[in-house]
Protein backbone atom coordinates (compact mmCIF):
# COMPACT_ATOMS: atom_id res chain seq x y z
CA UNK A 1 0.00 0.00 0.00
CA UNK A 2 2.90 2.35 0.78
CA UNK A 3 4.40 1.65 -2.64
CA UNK A 4 1.05 2.45 -4.25
CA UNK A 5 0.75 5.76 -2.43
CA UNK A 6 4.23 6.73 -3.70
CA UNK A 7 3.21 6.35 -7.36
CA UNK A 8 4.58 9.07 -9.64
CA UNK A 9 1.24 10.15 -11.08
CA UNK A 10 2.67 12.79 -13.40
CA UNK A 11 4.75 10.17 -15.24
CA UNK A 12 1.95 7.62 -15.09
CA UNK A 13 -0.61 9.80 -16.88
CA UNK A 14 1.83 10.49 -19.76
CA UNK A 15 1.38 6.84 -20.77
CA UNK A 16 4.88 5.76 -19.74
CA UNK A 17 4.94 1.96 -20.03
CA UNK A 18 7.34 1.37 -17.13
CA UNK A 19 5.36 3.66 -14.80
CA UNK A 20 2.15 1.83 -15.75
CA UNK A 21 3.73 -1.60 -15.13
CA UNK A 22 4.96 -0.49 -11.69
CA UNK A 23 1.54 0.96 -10.89
CA UNK A 24 -0.24 -2.26 -11.93
CA UNK A 25 2.12 -4.36 -9.78
CA UNK A 26 1.45 -2.13 -6.76
CA UNK A 27 -2.32 -1.75 -7.30
CA UNK A 28 -3.21 -5.33 -8.32
CA UNK A 29 -3.46 -6.78 -4.75
CA UNK A 30 -5.80 -3.99 -3.60
CA UNK A 31 -8.00 -4.08 -6.70
CA UNK A 32 -8.10 -7.88 -6.55
CA UNK A 33 -9.16 -7.81 -2.87
CA UNK A 34 -11.87 -5.17 -3.38
CA UNK A 35 -13.34 -6.82 -6.48
CA UNK A 36 -13.36 -10.25 -4.79
CA UNK A 37 -15.10 -8.89 -1.67
CA UNK A 38 -17.69 -7.01 -3.76
CA UNK A 39 -18.49 -10.12 -5.81
CA UNK A 40 -18.18 -12.60 -2.94
CA UNK A 41 -21.92 -12.99 -2.36
CA UNK A 42 -22.45 -13.93 -6.00
CA UNK A 43 -21.48 -17.39 -7.13
CA UNK A 44 -19.11 -16.30 -9.86
CA UNK A 45 -16.07 -18.00 -11.35
CA UNK A 46 -12.45 -16.89 -11.24
CA UNK A 47 -12.69 -15.57 -14.82
CA UNK A 48 -15.53 -13.23 -13.82
CA UNK A 49 -13.48 -11.82 -10.95
CA UNK A 50 -10.45 -11.29 -13.21
CA UNK A 51 -12.63 -9.65 -15.87
CA UNK A 52 -14.07 -7.25 -13.29
CA UNK A 53 -10.56 -6.42 -12.03
CA UNK A 54 -9.44 -5.85 -15.62
CA UNK A 55 -12.41 -3.46 -16.02
CA UNK A 56 -10.97 -1.35 -13.19
CA UNK A 57 -7.62 -0.99 -14.98
CA UNK A 58 -9.40 -0.29 -18.29
CA UNK A 59 -11.36 2.51 -16.60
CA UNK A 60 -8.18 3.99 -15.16
CA UNK A 61 -6.31 4.24 -18.46
CA UNK A 62 -9.26 4.85 -20.83
CA UNK A 63 -9.49 8.16 -22.67
CA UNK A 64 -5.85 9.05 -22.12
CA UNK A 65 -6.01 8.29 -18.35
CA UNK A 66 -9.01 10.60 -17.91
CA UNK A 67 -10.16 8.96 -14.64
CA UNK A 68 -6.68 8.87 -13.10
CA UNK A 69 -6.28 12.56 -13.94
CA UNK A 70 -9.36 13.36 -11.81
CA UNK A 71 -7.68 11.96 -8.68
CA UNK A 72 -6.61 14.70 -6.23
CA UNK A 73 -3.80 13.58 -3.87
CA UNK A 74 -4.54 16.53 -1.56
CA UNK A 75 -7.96 15.11 -0.71
CA UNK A 76 -7.43 11.36 -0.25
CA UNK A 77 -4.75 8.68 -0.46
CA UNK A 78 -4.39 6.89 -3.80
CA UNK A 79 -5.05 3.47 -2.25
CA UNK A 80 -8.35 4.58 -0.66
CA UNK A 81 -9.51 6.31 -3.85
CA UNK A 82 -8.55 3.26 -5.93
CA UNK A 83 -10.47 1.00 -3.55
CA UNK A 84 -13.60 3.17 -4.01
CA UNK A 85 -13.16 3.18 -7.82
CA UNK A 86 -12.62 -0.61 -7.84
CA UNK A 87 -15.78 -1.17 -5.80
CA UNK A 88 -17.86 1.01 -8.19
CA UNK A 89 -16.42 -0.79 -11.22
CA UNK A 90 -17.15 -4.21 -9.71
CA UNK A 91 -20.76 -3.19 -8.92
CA UNK A 92 -21.18 -1.95 -12.52
CA UNK A 93 -19.69 -5.20 -13.81
CA UNK A 94 -22.19 -7.20 -11.75
CA UNK A 95 -25.06 -5.02 -12.96
CA UNK A 96 -24.09 -5.52 -16.61
CA UNK A 97 -23.71 -9.24 -16.08
CA UNK A 98 -27.11 -9.48 -14.39
CA UNK A 99 -28.72 -7.51 -17.19
CA UNK A 100 -27.35 -9.97 -19.75
CA UNK A 101 -28.65 -13.24 -18.30
CA UNK A 102 -28.42 -14.64 -14.82
CA UNK A 103 -30.17 -17.59 -13.19
CA UNK A 104 -32.21 -16.59 -10.14
CA UNK A 105 -30.15 -18.97 -7.97
CA UNK A 106 -27.01 -16.90 -8.59
CA UNK A 107 -28.52 -13.73 -7.09
CA UNK A 108 -28.00 -13.48 -3.30
CA UNK A 109 -31.12 -13.29 -1.17
CA UNK A 110 -30.17 -9.83 0.13
CA UNK A 111 -30.45 -8.49 -3.43
CA UNK A 112 -33.89 -10.01 -3.88
CA UNK A 113 -35.23 -9.19 -0.43
CA UNK A 114 -38.20 -6.86 -0.19
CA UNK A 115 -38.95 -4.94 3.00
CA UNK A 116 -42.36 -5.67 4.55
CA UNK A 117 -44.14 -2.33 4.22
CA UNK A 118 -47.27 -3.48 6.03
CA UNK A 119 -45.73 -3.48 9.50
CA UNK A 120 -46.58 -0.27 11.37
CA UNK A 121 -43.37 1.40 12.45
CA UNK A 122 -42.57 4.36 14.66
CA UNK A 123 -41.04 7.35 12.88
CA UNK A 124 -37.84 9.03 14.09
CA UNK A 125 -38.40 12.77 14.01
CA UNK A 126 -35.81 14.70 12.04
CA UNK A 127 -33.02 16.06 14.24
CA UNK A 128 -33.60 13.62 17.11
CA UNK A 129 -30.39 11.75 16.30
CA UNK A 130 -27.23 13.09 14.74
CA UNK A 131 -26.06 11.63 11.40
CA UNK A 132 -23.30 9.79 13.23
CA UNK A 133 -25.67 8.30 15.80
CA UNK A 134 -28.00 7.09 13.04
CA UNK A 135 -25.09 5.61 11.10
CA UNK A 136 -23.77 3.77 14.16
CA UNK A 137 -27.20 2.30 14.94
CA UNK A 138 -27.66 1.21 11.32
CA UNK A 139 -24.23 -0.41 11.20
CA UNK A 140 -24.83 -2.24 14.50
CA UNK A 141 -28.43 -3.34 13.94
CA UNK A 142 -29.18 -3.28 10.19
CA UNK A 143 -25.77 -4.51 9.06
CA UNK A 144 -25.18 -6.55 12.26
CA UNK A 145 -21.54 -5.46 12.49
CA UNK A 146 -19.34 -5.55 15.59
CA UNK A 147 -18.51 -2.43 17.57
CA UNK A 148 -14.86 -2.87 16.50
CA UNK A 149 -15.81 -2.85 12.78
CA UNK A 150 -17.77 0.38 13.20
CA UNK A 151 -14.83 1.87 15.11
CA UNK A 152 -12.50 1.02 12.19
CA UNK A 153 -14.95 2.58 9.73
CA UNK A 154 -15.33 5.84 11.64
CA UNK A 155 -11.66 6.04 12.75
CA UNK A 156 -12.70 6.28 16.40
CA UNK A 157 -12.12 3.94 19.33
CA UNK A 158 -14.59 1.23 20.28
CA UNK A 159 -15.49 3.00 23.53
CA UNK A 160 -16.62 6.09 21.59
CA UNK A 161 -18.85 3.86 19.42
CA UNK A 162 -20.38 2.32 22.58
CA UNK A 163 -21.03 5.70 24.24
CA UNK A 164 -22.51 7.20 21.00
CA UNK A 165 -24.76 4.15 20.68
CA UNK A 166 -25.80 4.45 24.32
CA UNK A 167 -26.66 8.16 24.02
CA UNK A 168 -28.64 7.55 20.82
CA UNK A 169 -30.74 4.84 22.48
CA UNK A 170 -31.39 7.02 25.52
CA UNK A 171 -32.75 9.72 23.20
CA UNK A 172 -34.92 7.24 21.31
CA UNK A 173 -36.30 5.72 24.54
CA UNK A 174 -36.97 9.17 25.97
CA UNK A 175 -38.77 10.24 22.80
CA UNK A 176 -40.93 7.10 22.51
CA UNK A 177 -41.52 6.87 26.27
CA UNK A 178 -39.80 3.54 26.71
CA UNK A 179 -38.04 2.41 29.85
CA UNK A 180 -34.40 1.34 29.57
CA UNK A 181 -33.97 -2.47 29.80
CA UNK B 1 -11.91 -8.94 16.12
CA UNK B 2 -14.43 -8.49 18.90
CA UNK B 3 -17.54 -10.66 18.90
CA UNK B 4 -19.34 -8.33 21.28
CA UNK B 5 -23.01 -7.77 20.39
CA UNK B 6 -25.35 -5.16 21.79
CA UNK B 7 -28.33 -6.24 23.88
CA UNK B 8 -31.38 -7.68 22.12
CA UNK B 9 -33.87 -5.23 23.58
CA UNK B 10 -31.99 -2.31 22.00
CA UNK B 11 -32.12 -4.15 18.74
CA UNK B 12 -35.85 -4.77 19.08
CA UNK B 13 -36.44 -1.08 19.72
CA UNK B 14 -34.43 -0.14 16.63
CA UNK B 15 -36.26 -2.68 14.47
CA UNK B 16 -39.59 -1.19 15.52
CA UNK B 17 -38.49 2.20 14.23
CA UNK B 18 -38.73 3.06 10.55
CA UNK B 19 -35.99 4.99 8.81
CA UNK B 20 -36.67 8.69 8.34
CA UNK B 21 -39.11 9.34 5.52
CA UNK B 22 -38.36 11.53 2.52
CA UNK B 23 -34.60 11.32 2.91
CA UNK B 24 -33.21 10.32 -0.47
CA UNK B 25 -29.59 9.17 -0.43
CA UNK B 26 -27.37 12.00 -1.61
CA UNK B 27 -24.92 11.26 -4.41
CA UNK B 28 -21.37 11.03 -3.09
CA UNK B 29 -18.35 11.41 -5.36
CA UNK B 30 -15.57 8.82 -5.23
CA UNK B 31 -13.02 11.33 -3.95
CA UNK B 32 -15.38 12.63 -1.20
CA UNK B 33 -16.15 9.07 -0.14
CA UNK B 34 -12.43 8.23 -0.06
CA UNK B 35 -11.66 11.37 1.95
CA UNK B 36 -14.41 10.47 4.43
CA UNK B 37 -13.09 6.89 4.74
CA UNK B 38 -9.71 8.35 5.66
CA UNK B 39 -11.26 10.72 8.19
CA UNK B 40 -9.91 13.75 6.33
CA UNK B 41 -13.15 15.73 6.02
CA UNK B 42 -14.16 18.58 8.32
CA UNK B 43 -17.15 17.90 10.61
CA UNK B 44 -19.83 19.48 8.39
CA UNK B 45 -18.66 17.70 5.23
CA UNK B 46 -18.30 14.41 7.15
CA UNK B 47 -21.88 14.74 8.47
CA UNK B 48 -23.16 15.09 4.90
CA UNK B 49 -21.38 11.87 3.86
CA UNK B 50 -22.52 10.10 7.06
CA UNK B 51 -26.13 11.03 6.24
CA UNK B 52 -25.73 9.58 2.74
CA UNK B 53 -24.03 6.42 4.04
CA UNK B 54 -26.74 6.04 6.70
CA UNK B 55 -29.52 6.41 4.12
CA UNK B 56 -28.09 4.06 1.46
CA UNK B 57 -27.56 0.41 2.52
CA UNK B 58 -25.32 -0.28 -0.51
CA UNK B 59 -23.06 2.65 0.32
CA UNK B 60 -22.98 1.55 3.97
CA UNK B 61 -21.90 -1.97 3.03
CA UNK B 62 -19.30 -0.51 0.69
CA UNK B 63 -17.94 1.69 3.49
CA UNK B 64 -17.71 -1.20 5.97
CA UNK B 65 -16.08 -3.53 3.41
CA UNK B 66 -13.55 -0.95 2.22
CA UNK B 67 -12.61 0.09 5.76
CA UNK B 68 -11.99 -3.58 6.56
CA UNK B 69 -9.91 -4.24 3.40
CA UNK B 70 -7.82 -1.09 3.78
CA UNK B 71 -6.99 -1.93 7.38
CA UNK B 72 -5.54 -5.38 6.69
CA UNK B 73 -2.54 -6.81 4.84
CA UNK B 74 -3.57 -7.76 1.31
CA UNK B 75 -3.11 -11.19 -0.27
CA UNK B 76 -1.13 -11.33 -3.53
CA UNK B 77 -3.13 -10.95 -6.73
CA UNK B 78 -3.10 -13.71 -9.38
CA UNK B 79 -0.20 -13.20 -11.82
CA UNK B 80 -2.66 -13.30 -14.75
CA UNK B 81 -4.39 -10.17 -13.46
CA UNK B 82 -1.20 -8.09 -13.53
CA UNK B 83 -0.10 -9.44 -16.93
CA UNK B 84 -3.43 -8.57 -18.55
CA UNK B 85 -3.53 -5.12 -16.96
CA UNK B 86 0.06 -4.32 -17.95
CA UNK B 87 -0.78 -5.15 -21.57
CA UNK B 88 -3.34 -2.33 -21.60
CA UNK B 89 -0.62 0.29 -22.01
CA UNK B 90 1.70 -0.61 -24.89
CA UNK B 91 4.99 0.67 -26.22
CA UNK B 92 3.41 3.06 -28.73
CA UNK B 93 2.80 5.74 -26.14
CA UNK B 94 6.40 5.57 -24.96
CA UNK B 95 7.66 5.77 -28.54
CA UNK B 96 5.62 8.95 -29.00
CA UNK B 97 7.31 10.60 -26.02
CA UNK B 98 10.82 9.68 -27.29
CA UNK B 99 10.26 11.29 -30.69
CA UNK B 100 11.15 14.81 -29.63
CA UNK B 101 14.96 14.32 -29.70
CA UNK B 102 15.36 13.74 -33.46
CA UNK B 103 17.13 10.77 -35.04
CA UNK B 104 20.12 10.78 -32.68
CA UNK B 105 17.84 11.38 -29.71
CA UNK B 106 15.82 8.29 -30.60
CA UNK B 107 19.02 6.31 -31.32
CA UNK B 108 20.41 6.95 -27.86
CA UNK B 109 17.08 7.18 -26.02
CA UNK B 110 17.05 3.44 -25.37
CA UNK B 111 20.64 3.24 -24.11
CA UNK B 112 24.15 2.87 -25.60
CA UNK B 113 23.75 -0.87 -26.21
CA UNK B 114 20.81 -0.17 -28.53
CA UNK B 115 22.87 2.48 -30.36
CA UNK B 116 25.79 0.02 -30.72
CA UNK B 117 23.48 -2.58 -32.21
CA UNK B 118 22.14 -0.03 -34.69
CA UNK B 119 25.72 1.03 -35.63
CA UNK B 120 26.77 -2.60 -36.17
CA UNK B 121 23.74 -3.16 -38.39
CA UNK B 122 24.56 -0.06 -40.47
CA UNK B 123 28.23 -1.17 -40.84
CA UNK B 124 27.08 -4.61 -41.94
CA UNK B 125 24.76 -3.10 -44.55
CA UNK B 126 27.61 -0.92 -45.92
CA UNK B 127 29.98 -3.96 -46.17
CA UNK B 128 27.36 -6.10 -47.90
CA UNK B 129 26.46 -3.29 -50.31
CA UNK B 130 30.17 -2.64 -51.09
CA UNK B 131 30.89 -6.33 -51.65
CA UNK B 132 27.86 -6.54 -53.90
CA UNK B 133 29.03 -3.55 -55.95
CA UNK B 134 32.51 -5.02 -56.45
CA UNK B 135 31.16 -8.42 -57.33
CA UNK B 136 28.64 -6.84 -59.64
CA UNK B 137 31.45 -4.95 -61.49
CA UNK B 138 33.55 -8.14 -61.95
CA UNK B 139 30.63 -10.00 -63.31
CA UNK B 140 29.95 -7.10 -65.65
CA UNK B 141 33.47 -7.39 -67.17
CA UNK B 142 33.24 -11.10 -67.67
CA UNK B 143 29.78 -10.71 -69.15
CA UNK B 144 31.04 -8.06 -71.53
CA UNK B 145 33.91 -10.35 -72.59
CA UNK B 146 31.54 -13.22 -73.16
CA UNK B 147 29.07 -11.07 -75.06
CA UNK B 148 31.42 -8.94 -77.17
CA UNK B 149 34.82 -10.80 -77.05
CA UNK B 150 34.29 -12.94 -80.28
CA UNK B 151 33.23 -9.90 -82.34
CA UNK B 152 36.38 -7.99 -81.29
CA UNK B 153 38.62 -10.92 -82.33
CA UNK B 154 36.74 -11.26 -85.61
CA UNK B 155 37.04 -7.54 -86.28
CA UNK B 156 40.85 -7.52 -85.67
CA UNK B 157 41.53 -10.54 -88.01
CA UNK B 158 39.50 -8.96 -90.81
CA UNK B 159 41.54 -5.77 -90.53
CA UNK B 160 44.86 -7.73 -90.77
CA UNK B 161 43.70 -9.65 -93.86
CA UNK B 162 42.55 -6.48 -95.59
CA UNK B 163 45.86 -4.73 -94.86
CA UNK B 164 47.97 -7.64 -96.19
CA UNK B 165 46.01 -7.91 -99.45
CA UNK B 166 46.37 -4.13 -100.00
CA UNK B 167 50.16 -4.41 -99.55
CA UNK B 168 50.31 -7.36 -102.02
CA UNK B 169 48.32 -5.37 -104.56
CA UNK B 170 50.76 -2.39 -104.14
CA UNK B 171 53.82 -4.57 -104.68
CA UNK B 172 52.22 -6.37 -107.67
CA UNK B 173 51.27 -3.07 -109.31
CA UNK B 174 54.87 -1.86 -109.02
CA UNK B 175 56.20 -5.09 -110.57
CA UNK B 176 58.06 -6.18 -107.50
Amino acid sequence: MTELNQTDLQTLVTGNKRAWDRFVTAAAPLINAVVRRTMSSYRLGEDDVLDAAQDVFVRLCAGDFRLLKTYDPARAGLSTWLAVVARSAAVDHLRRRRQATEPLDDVPESALGVEDKHVEKLQIPQGLLTERQTLILKCLYDEERDVSEVAVLLKIDAQTVRSTHHKALLRLRAHFGEEPP
Amino acid sequence: MSTERVSRTDKELWRSIAPERGVAPEAVSDIDFAAWLEGRLPEAAAARIEAAVGADPALRRAALDLADILGKPLPAAPARLAVRAQALVGFDAERETGRSGGWFGRLFASGPLFALQRAAMIAMVVVVAGAGFVMGGGLGDSFAQQRYGSDVQGASSTTTTTTSSELSDFFVSDGI
